[in-house]
């Protein structure tokens, strides 16, 4: 007989890479076995390596496997194992997976397919959080006309960004300055949204300028009970990616702190929102803060909200999964400290960003109670463009926020991975800007501050030091340099 | 002896000019005193005109990684034979750092471009990059068009023929 207090015995894990790691890692300390699913491209993965049991799943692309629902669920049956955990990104929103899951006899760990649903669809969770008293920023949609757009648009007033309403990644967006431009601006969004997207409905509405991203971390049981681990900031960010984000937030006064958790629990509760969850807000100079989406998932940085709160909260999910309520109440929930989270990617700053491609050959990150490095790596790693670029993430916490900020620059120094060009050092001059320090966040930092961030021109005696360092790397050059008989250093051609 | 190192876009001749008592390497005409003290749990060290340099290295090919002085640094060792070729092609041709799709094209066949100059956007990985010209010079063809796919390393674009007469 079965003689566990764990809530399940076994769990699939619908995902790889360092989440499936990071999953792992709570499942073994529940006592939980783990199963993985990997593209045979990753055979040799750590999360693939790290699981009681690996199962093979195929697909035209790696991607492609991870998103073939039937498969995973299939395997999991197969197993034995009784829940999917299935990380961020891949079918973690997936409203049709959760409830094929469900049919399958299986628990999903998340939420209800119906509060995917919702807040899955940006028209239906504006409106949602609108009717519960979350503010929203001023916005119109287009309803055929677009003479009437302009005129409500114009009333929203000024700047205004434009945007397709099944959009996404920059596409048919455009800030507009004044109604002469608008009209010109909705007219190509219009086209370049029915272009890109077979829709050519597009919305306006207020633009933030120098807006911060700010997000709550919240947790339901889905039995009427939720909580926040207070809030991060993700302003930090690259290509409208995210690249450091840090909880609490930099400099928020405690008043406009707590209405933002407010906010955040209040729209949770009225979702009767079960699982680990994030509502993002935009934050505006003045004050003013807008919702922009909820994610019904385990989100990339929760780990800089554990590290300041002390919860672990892929323990949480497994929890409420398995029918538990949850087992803290707001005032368990403590700040203690700073915690930033850097995410490390293969990726070459100084050319736009653009992913690298290599083999991780010597991974060495930093160790101390106050870090925690992410990552699914193991050295021989490939690294192709098959996945996102991020490899790992370095998350370092500090008794406040310079504190934090200065071990996080520690640490980023010394990881050591090389073999692939990584955005390491940059996310180094990142964390050690003077505005960065200052707490002068909003989301286009790094373009703010892109001279500044510029790798500096290395110090000559330093560059020297490389290239002999390197030269030693070279057989060709050893040889020639030190194995060299005697006569041979004598002879002709040699200065001496 | 020379070896040809290139760093960030630069290259750079190492010559070695003594042996003993001690290596002696001229770089950028000049020289310094290496003294390799070897490896130890990964982090070698070596001295270079009496100051001490420790640091973690890694081997890809002709390409080499190190972790240096608080950052990262990628050099690769030029091999002759391959540098006797630079001449001739590379110069011309604009290729596909990864694979992809052409989102847009900035120039035409026949217009003139400086080096530096955006010529076409490609996306990879939900990424836009802008690929550039390697040279000042007149679009010679250009083998893609919006939307088309490409591979890695694939020429998308070629320059005319610089006049070796001119």
């Amino acid at each position: 007989m079965q003689s566990t207090h764990a809530p399940f015995f076994k769990v699939l894990i619908a995902n790889r890479g360092e989440i499936a790691c990071r999953v792992m890692d709570t499942l073994g300390e529940m006592g939980i076995a783990s199963v993985a699913v990997f593209h045979h491209s990753e055979h040799r993965a750590r999360f693939v390596l790290m699981a009681d049991e690996s199962h093979e799943i195929t697909g035209e692309t790696p991607v492609a496997a991870y998103l073939d629902g039937n498969q995973i669920i299939e395997i999991a049956r197969a197993t034995g194992a009784q829940a999917i955990h299935p990380g961020y990104g891949f079918l973690s929103e997936n409203a049709d997976f959760a409830r094929a899951v469900s049919e399958a006899g299986l628990v999903f760990i998340g939420p209800e397919p119906g509060s995917i649903e919702l807040m899955g669809d940006k028209i239906t969770s504006r409106e949602f959080a609108e009717e519960h008293g979350v503010p929203v920023a001023p916005s119109v949609l287009t309803d055929g006309d677009l003479g009437t757009f302009i005129e409500r648009a114009s009333a929203i007033g000024f700047p205004l960004l434009i945007k397709a309403s099944a959009g996404g990644g920059g596409k048919g967006m455009s800030i507009v300055n004044s109604a002469e431009e608008l009209e010109e601006n909705a007219r190509v969004a219009a086209s370049e949204a029915e272009r890109y997207f077979g829709d050519a409905t597009i919305y306006a509405e207020r633009y933030v300028e120098r807006p911060r991203h700010i997000e709550v971390q919240v947790v339901g049981d889905g039995a009427g009970n939720v909580v926040h681990l207070f809030e991060r900031e993700c302003s930090v960010q690259r290509r409208f990616q995210k690249i450091i984000e840090e909880a609490p937030s930099a400099g928020l006064p405690e008043e406009l702190r707590e209405r933002i958790c407010a906010a955040a629990v209040r729209l949770a509760s009225a979702a009767n929102y079960r699982n680990a969850g994030t509502v993002e807000f935009i934050l505006a100079p003045d004050g003013e803060f807008y919702f922009l989406e909820m994610n019904t998932r385990l989100q990339v940085e929760h780990p800089v909200s554990e590290m300041i709160t002390g919860i672990d909260l892929v323990r949480m999910q497994v929890e409420i999964a398995s029918g538990k309520p949850l087992s803290v109440s707001q005032a368990d929930i403590q700040v203690d400290g700073h915690a930033i989270e850097c995410r490390v990617c293969a990726e070459i700053p100084e050319r736009d960003f653009i992913p690298a491609t290599g083999k991780v050959l010597v991974l060495d990150p930093p160790e101390a109670p106050d870090i925690r490095f992410e990552n699914g790596l193991v050295e021989g790693h490939n690294v192709t463009l098959s996945f996102d670029s991020m490899l790992a993430k370095l998350v370092v916490h500090g008794g406040d926020r310079s504190n934090a900020i200065d071990n996080t620059v520690r640490a980023l120094r010394d990881t050591v991975l090389l073999g692939v060009e990584t955005n390491l050092d940059y996310l180094a001059r990142v964390a050690d800007h003077p505005a960065f320090r200052e707490g002068a966040l909003h989301t286009g930092f790094v373009v703010e501050h892109a001279d500044d961030l510029a790798a500096p021109e290395p110090d000559a005696t330093d560059r020297n030091a490389a290239l002999l360092a390197a030269a030693l790397a070279f057989r060709e050059f050893r040889t020639l340099a030190f194995d060299a008989p005697d006569p041979y250093a004598a002879m002709n051609g040699w200065r001496n | 002896m020379s070896l040809k190192l290139t760093m960030d876009g630069a290259a750079f001749d190492l010559d070695i000019v003594n042996l003993r008592p001690e290596l002696g390497v001229e770089i950028d005409g000049q020289e310094s005193v290496v003294i390799d003290h070897g490896t130890r749990d990964g982090v070698r060290t070596v001295v270079i005109d009496g100051r001490q340099f420790e640091f973690r290295q890694a081997r890809d090919g002709n390409r080499v990684f190190l972790r240096l002085g608080g950052r990262n640094w990628v050099i690769d060792l030029v091999d002759p034979r391959d540098a006797a070729l630079e001449g001739g092609s590379a110069a011309d041709e604009i290729r596909a750092p990864m694979p992809g799709a052409i989102i847009s094209l900035h120039k035409e066949v026949g217009a003139t471009v400086k080096h530096g100059e955006t010529v076409l956007t490609i996306e990879s990985m939900k990424l836009q990059t802008n690929l550039v010209s390697p040279r000042d010079g007149i679009i010679a063809s250009l083998l893609k068009s919006v939307d088309e796919t490409f591979e890695k390393d694939e020429v998308i674009a070629t320059l005319e023929t610089e006049a070796s007469d001119a």
